[in-house]
């Protein structure tokens, strides 16, 4: 455990030096508030509404560390250390495969936490945000989200043959669901028609359940989003570690 | 006395290319083995079967009564290793490096007295890039030592250094031997192979071509120079001259 702890902070302290990470996952989603911030203020979300813009996407805002860590740190760092021969190096030491992707997978979940505290943190003390629903449900419903997305970009890095094409797998997931499933540009101001067609990204899915539970909402039919998040999460996490590959 | 390594048939080919053929061969406990040969001629790849990080495709391999594809955890924890081609996390410092090494074995050695016996004890706080070539060595060496093997193969580790570096290289390997360590290393400079490898085995096109002593060499090639000898019996010599 406390060798896991070592691990785990030393690639920490690498991952920040390379400032990547805390420029997309943490000041990126903190600009985004900001700035959404100056425009909408305090204002409900539509007329009559009891809650304001900016707590309808404070969820949305909270996928763009998910994404970036997800979707472009996490393949890339994966696929990097093997490129590079360093998952060579630690081949021919005693540590196993499963541990050694823990420890990737969990500096981008300290990404998400911080962002999701330091956005949380912004958004009540400039704009008064409050959650009108449950607490509990919107933190399992961002938990799940996150993990069900790493989980994603831990498949990528495993399978990706170098890093230009984990890179390119990575743009390709990266961006429309950055752009399009709401984590920028608000979903409601998207046309109907987009809307609907956008909801087959996970992470829209995502990020309407979480919209849901900070807003107090009703869900209809949680049940799928969550099904269809853990299933992806088990099946990359299985993937990635039966198959695998040092070099 | 008591063998560490030992391979019997190792065969690997790359498509049609053969780059290690049959090959056997056995190391003794606390010796120094020297496995030669020139560029291509399989030595990376023979290491690599030894140590199951390619997989050969006939033949029997066993590392300190292991399979080392079946006991990797096991076998990892007593070996360590320099690859040719290894590397590093960039931007990360020696001390990070080795702490991050240590952590990987469950009974490591203790690496900031390593750092200090081999001369990089106030470069901890550096950057492993900006060490200099003869510093980097002595780091990779003190890297194969972190888990306090029994056993170290080191692929070409004076590769790049000038020769008052490979020389203190070589004083540490044979200081490393005399405390009962095995060592299993690849090299092009004759005379740190003539001055410490106990054993020899040359490879040509992937096979072994000569097995035996630095003085079995000379007299089966009629040579006085061990170099000259080397070269004759890797099928060199025309090259050189």
């Amino acid at each position: 455990m406390r060798s896991f702890g070592i691990l785990l902070k030393n690639e920490l302290k690498l991952n920040i030096r390379n400032m990547n990470m805390v420029i997309f996952a943490v000041i990126v989603p903190l600009t985004v508030l900001v700035i959404l911030g100056f425009i909408y203020g305090t204002k409900p979300a539509a007329d009559g509404t009891a809650y304001t813009f900016m707590e309808q996407s404070f969820g949305a805002l909270c996928c763009i560390s998910i994404c970036a860590g997800g979707l472009m740190g996490l393949p890339l760092i994966v696929s990097e250390y093997r490129e590079r021969k360093i998952l060579k190096r630690f081949q021919v030491t005693p540590v196993s495969p499963a541990k050694l992707l823990l420890a990737e997978f969990l500096i981008y979940v300290i990404y998400c936490i911080v962002s999701m505290l330091t956005l949380f943190s912004a958004a009540t003390l400039f704009w008064k945000i409050k959650i009108h629903g449950s607490f509990m449900l919107f933190l399992g419903s961002w938990l799940l989200t996150m993990v069900s997305t790493l989980s994603i970009g831990l498949l990528v890095g495993g399978v990706a043959k170098n890093m230009k094409s984990a890179s390119v797998i990575a743009c390709i997931l990266y961006f429309p669901m950055l752009i399009f499933s709401g984590a920028t540009l608000p979903f409601e101001v998207m046309p109907v028609a987009m809307q609907k067609m956008i909801r087959i990204f996970p992470l829209a899915q995502g990020i309407g359940l979480m919209k849901a539970a900070f807003l107090g909402l009703p869900v209809e039919n949680a049940l799928l989003p969550v099904t269809v998040m853990s299933v992806v999460t088990l099946i990359c996490f299985g993937i990635s570690v039966k198959c695998f590959k040092w070099e | 006395m008591q063998t560490v390594i030992n391979v019997e048939q190792l065969s690997k080919s790359y498509g049609n290319l053969p780059a290690v053929d049959k090959l056997s061969l056995s190391v003794k406990r606390g010796t120094i083995y020297g496995l030669l040969g020139a560029n291509g001629a399989g030595k990376s790849t023979t290491i690599e079967c030894i140590l199951g990080t390619k997989d050969a495709d006939s033949g029997m391999v066993s590392v300190l009564g292991c399979d080392p594809k079946k006991d990797r955890h096991r076998l990892f924890e007593n070996v360590g290793v320099q690859f040719q081609e290894g590397d590093y996390q960039p931007e990360i410092k020696v001390s990070e490096l080795c702490e991050e090494t240590a952590c990987l074995y469950e009974a490591p050695a203790d690496w900031k007295k390593l750092c200090k016996q081999f001369g990089i004890g106030g470069r901890m706080g550096n950057t492993v890039k900006s060490l200099s070539g003869g510093e980097r060595q002595r780091l990779f060496i003190v890297l194969a030592l972190i888990p306090d093997p029994e056993l170290v193969f080191l692929d070409e580790l004076t590769t790049g250094l000038d020769a008052k570096a490979r020389r203190d290289v070589w004083k540490i390997l044979s200081e490393l031997k005399s405390k009962g360590l095995t060592i299993f290393l690849t090299s092009h400079f004759m005379d740190g192979v003539e001055a410490l490898c106990d054993e020899i085995c040359i490879l040509r096109d992937g096979k072994a071509v000569f097995f035996g002593t630095v003085e079995t060499a000379k007299k089966a090639s009629k040579c006085e120079n061990f170099e000259d000898a080397y070269l004759m019996l890797s099928g060199q010599e025309g090259e050189k001259e």
